[in-house]
């Protein structure tokens, strides 16, 4: 990187994208305007967690008006292949997936078939009169039994329920525990929950003319999407354009290539006709993938001054009744296995990670991944480390951290931690929050005016960014790792930048915009993003798990650097100057420290493209456009601490959150306003799914709460006012100096929120170790506490 | 589907003569029949507030009223707020700047709730918005900024601030 001071990266600029939206201007999927003649798809969803499917009658919805097929499992496996997440990973155990089920069904909600209709009422109706007769087979359903003996199987290909089994240990991992004064070992168990962004999922096919298609759809990783289409639809993918319309939020969830795209897609091909499908919220909560249904067994090793000295996890995830694209079933089993270390120095590790399968809804990525829970683990462990020791918790973590100054750090599993500021995040917030005074007030039995008042920390490292290594290391062999950019002076002087990332909420317009603008030295009013369009767009891995600062700012600054260079040669020679006197600054091409004697985009653009009556230096090529990838490194890792101070209900068990403060470093900073807004966020998103998100089973494989009416958001009454403090230790790994924020906000606020609560409780010997910790929860363990003697 | 209901109504401020099925829904009228997109679907079940609109005056969820019973109703969605394609309303120029919006699909319902709330009470405690903002969910946000909005636009509407 260059030590041109930045003129926008850094700034509070508010976003491009706020005007349309506030005037509802957005155009979402749903809102596109779909060609006359139209088909709109309902799924008929099966209302039991396993059964075989005995016969499917379709003559009463095809007696309807307007209906125009209905299609069954066999129909559509004519026309998609099973779709298979390619994961290349000692232990894995690969599976298919048909579209739409054939001969049997895994989860309540997958569908057994597709009505394809003129009007979407009228598809509706027909998907409910399609009468599918069905043999009922018992199901597994809790990740506790899924690798029990004599458990009904989910695959035949996956033995014992078994998707993945995975296995690591330092070699001194047992003399650590034989020499350590005290083991302390818990058990946590974490609800599943699911992203639930606010717009459910929806896409548009449209055939064009010769072979070709537009496909419309909510995805968070249109270029994914595309080769994934082309390579189970038989669509060709060079005729293929994915566009991204507004996306109303993703989280992870819509990151992931789901059964409704494809059928689309292969329906308009067979058809020649637009095809049509928006999604309910009952089938979004039913069929998008969850998450977080993990159980983690974790001892440590300690020294009597709190020092970890190793650690032992037993990770079970589990992973539904299939593996879905593109991250498979096993990113939180090998993701809660590699992250559970975080700030820690901890030198001697061993886990067991294992992920299984059962008749429940897939898992898949949703923001923060395992992260939540692995720190709901080890940051537990660290307040029981305090508790058993009668130490401080922030004390035992400090006492554990890397310092900054053994900064670059490799952790036991091999990642490379580049720069933090584990320790100073931790002190700070502490500050912000006024630790010492909170404890020096806090009494023994916790109570203060009839509530339990406590305080909890979560200190962790946050992957984002991940590079090819990073997703190599895991399994995910067609995950790529990089992104691009292309950045284009017009003619006219403007600036046109093209990334293969596709927002939801994130507010790219506005970012990407600052940082092409910097590195191309030009005005921020005059360069456009574009994005969400695989026409348009070079290839990349796409948004999700904290990528777009990383690889997106990474690939501008690159590609926009290539052009800077191209505008510095061509002005010099119009300027007859020589290249190294010529600066590119504010939007013109100018004798160094002469503003004045200059050129203005424009004039060079002209030049560049043969519109004018100068000539390009010798050997110059036409245009004035450059393309780049950028590859981050295995991952890059920003840090964070949070703490929250709460107040239990003595007598319903009602937790409220009275502060909340964070101090997060994700290097260097593109727009602080944004940064703030990811972490608000998420960290909204955490408190909800420490207090009161749970995806809810029966011993049926039924899902009791499929409706937002059961399944609780955070309202605006849930949360606090959040205090948020930066620092910034820029990477010095990636280009840009650029670290992911997007996952941090949930990722501190499940263990921080957990260990809060614990601490209120802790004088009643409550164990806090499951989530979520809903009132009727809490209310009947403070009740029986209290009933008890002593 | 057979017998249809006649209805007039007024939508932003235009009159509508409608011949409408028993069963459609408001929403689902303003979206697909009169092209108002801004009004948003996230549940159909009165949980979300994204489909929220005033309906004679008050906030009304859209997804559970349907048009056929609503016989001379006044109805105002978000398309209806701004003054101009120039200007924001001071609550939308208070959403932008409070940075109170990211993915926007929930913010219509917000500006119609705000609507409702400046209106009947120019000078609202943090409580009174936090209360009246659980009619409408957001996922994104995590909310601060919104009150910080409501708080913004309550104060810029009391000073007749409309720049
Ligand atoms: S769509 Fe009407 S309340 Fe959710
Ligand atoms: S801004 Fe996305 S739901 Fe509110």
């Amino acid at each position: 990187m260059s030590a041109r001071p930045a003129r926008y990266v850094g700034q509070e600029i508010l976003r491009r994208e706020d005007d349309y939206l506030l005037r509802g201007e957005g155009r979402f999927v749903d809102d596109l305007p779909a060609p006359i003649g139209t088909l709109h798809l309902a799924f008929v969803l099966s209302p039991h967690a396993h059964a075989r499917i005995l016969s499917l009658d379709a003559d009463a919805a095809l007696a309807l008006e307007g209906v125009v097929a209905v299609l069954s499992g066999a129909d559509m496996a004519a026309l998609v292949k099973p779709i298979v997440a390619e994961i290349e990973f000692p232990g894995y155990r690969r599976h298919g997936r048909q579209v739409i089920a054939k001969d049997e069904v895994r989860f309540v909600g997958e569908a057994v078939a597709v009505v394809a209709a003129e009007c979407p009422y009228v598809a509706q109706d027909a998907a409910e009169l399609v009468e599918v007769a069905y043999q009922q087979l018992p199901a597994v359903v809790r990740l506790e039994d899924a690798t029990r003996p004599g458990q009904p199987q989910v695959h035949d290909e996956v033995p014992g329920n078994l998707y993945f089994e995975g296995r690591f240990a330092t070699p001194g991992i047992d003399a650590a525990f034989a020499g350590a004064a005290h083991v302390i070992r818990e058990r946590f168990r974490s609800g599943r929950v699911g992203g639930v962004p606010l717009e459910p999922r929806g896409c548009l096919a449209v055939p064009e003319h010769g072979d070709g298609m537009v496909f419309h759809s909510s995805t968070q990783v249109p270029h994914l999407l595309r080769t994934a289409l082309a390579q189970y639809t038989g669509q060709p993918e060079s005729s293929l354009r994915v566009l991204v319309p507004e996306v109303g939020g993703g989280f992870g969830t819509k990151a992931q290539i789901y059964p409704e795209e494809f059928v689309c897609v292969a329906l308009a091909r067979r058809f020649r006709r637009a095809v049509k499908w928006i999604q309910d919220r009952r089938e979004e909560l039913l069929t998008d993938i969850h998450a977080r249904d993990h159980l983690y067994e974790v001892e440590a090793a300690v020294d009597d001054t709190g020092l970890v000295l190793g650690l032992r996890a037993s990770v079970w995830t589990n992973g539904g009744a299939y593996s879905t694209l593109p991250f498979g079933c096993t990113l939180e089993t090998t993701g809660g296995a590699r992250m559970i270390v975080g700030p820690y120095g901890i030198t001697q590790y061993a886990y067991e990670a294992r992920a299984v399968a059962t008749h429940t809804t897939p898992a898949g990525a949703y923001r923060g991944v395992a992260q939540p829970t692995c720190y709901m683990a080890i940051e537990g462990v660290m307040d029981r480390i305090a508790r058993r020791l009668g130490l401080d918790p922030a004390e035992v973590r400090l006492r554990n951290m890397v310092p900054t100054a053994s900064l670059p750090w490799t952790n036991v599993v091999g990642v490379r931690y580049d720069t933090g500021s584990f320790v100073e995040s931790l002190r700070q917030a502490m500050a912000m929050i006024d630790y010492a005074g909170f404890r020096a007030r806090q009494p023994a039995d916790r109570l203060v005016d009839g509530k339990y008042r406590g305080i909890g920390i979560c200190s962790f490292t946050e992957v984002s960014g991940t590079g090819a290594p990073g997703w190599r290391a895991r399994g995910l062999v067609r995950l790529p790792g990089f992104d691009s950019g292309i950045v284009k002076v017009e003619p006219t002087g403007k600036v046109t930048a093209f990334v293969s990332h596709a927002h939801s909420g994130q507010g790219h317009y506005t970012t990407f915009a600052q940082v092409v603008a910097d590195a191309l030295g030009c005005e921020l009013a005059d360069v456009r993003i574009v994005e969400g369009d695989t026409a348009a767009t070079p290839y990349g891995t796409n948004t999700f798990a904290s990528r777009s600062a990383v690889t997106g700012g990474g690939a501008f600054i690159r590609a926009a650097g290539k052009v800077r260079e191209k505008l510095r040669r061509i002005g010099a020679h119009m300027l007859e100057a020589s290249v190294e006197d010529v600066v590119v600054q504010d939007g013109r091409v100018h004798i160094a420290g002469v503003p004045g004697h200059g050129l203005s985009f424009q004039q060079v653009a002209e030049t560049a493209y043969a519109m004018n009556t100068a000539t390009l230096p010798e050997g110059e090529s036409f245009g004035l456009e450059d393309s780049d990838f950028y590859d981050p490194p295995l991952v890059t890792m920003a840090n964070a601490a949070h703490i929250a101070q709460v107040a239990v209900d003595a007598e319903d068990g009602r937790v409220t959150i009275e502060r909340y403060v964070v101090v997060h470093d994700c290097g260097r900073i593109i727009n602080p306003m944004i940064v703030d807004g990811q972490i608000q966020g998420g960290v909204a998103q955490g408190i909800g799914e420490a207090l009161m998100e749970e995806m809810v089973y029966d011993d049926s494989g039924q899902m009791l709460n499929a409706s937002l009416l059961e399944y609780l958001l955070p309202t605006a009454a849930d949360v606090p006012n959040y205090e948020i403090a930066h620092i910034e230790s820029p990477s010095i790994d990636t280009v840009g100096g650029f670290k992911g924020v997007g996952e941090g906000g949930v990722i501190g606020a499940v263990p921080a929120v957990l260990n809060a609560v614990a601490d209120a409780l802790s004088r009643l010997d409550i164990n806090i170790n499951t989530k979520p910790l809903r009132p009727s929860l809490l209310a009947r363990l403070i009740r029986e506490a209290r009933a008890r003697p002593g | 589907m057979g017998e249809r209901i006649e209805v007039t109504l007024t939508v932003n401020q235009r009159k509508r003569r409608a011949q409408v099925e028993p069963r459609l829904l408001l929403v689902d009228y303003l979206r697909h029949e009169l092209g108002l997109k801004g009004t948003h679907v996230g549940c159909e079940q009165g949980a979300c507030g994204a489909c929220t609109v005033l309906l004679d005056g008050r906030t009304a969820r859209s997804c559970l009223h349907f048009v056929a019973a609503l016989d001379g109703a006044q109805i105002r969605t978000v398309e209806d707020v701004a003054p101009s394609p120039e200007l924001l309303h001071p609550i939308q120029q208070a959403f932008h700047r409070q940075h109170a919006l990211q993915c926007g699909y929930c913010t219509p319902g917000f500006v119609m709730t705000t609507l409702e709330l400046l209106a009947g009470n120019p000078d609202p405690s943090q409580t009174a918005i936090r209360r009246a903002l659980t009619n409408n969910l957001c996922r994104c946000t995590g909310y601060a900024n919104i009150v910080k909005a409501v708080t913004a636009a309550g104060k810029a509407l009391r000073e007749g601030s409309q720049a």
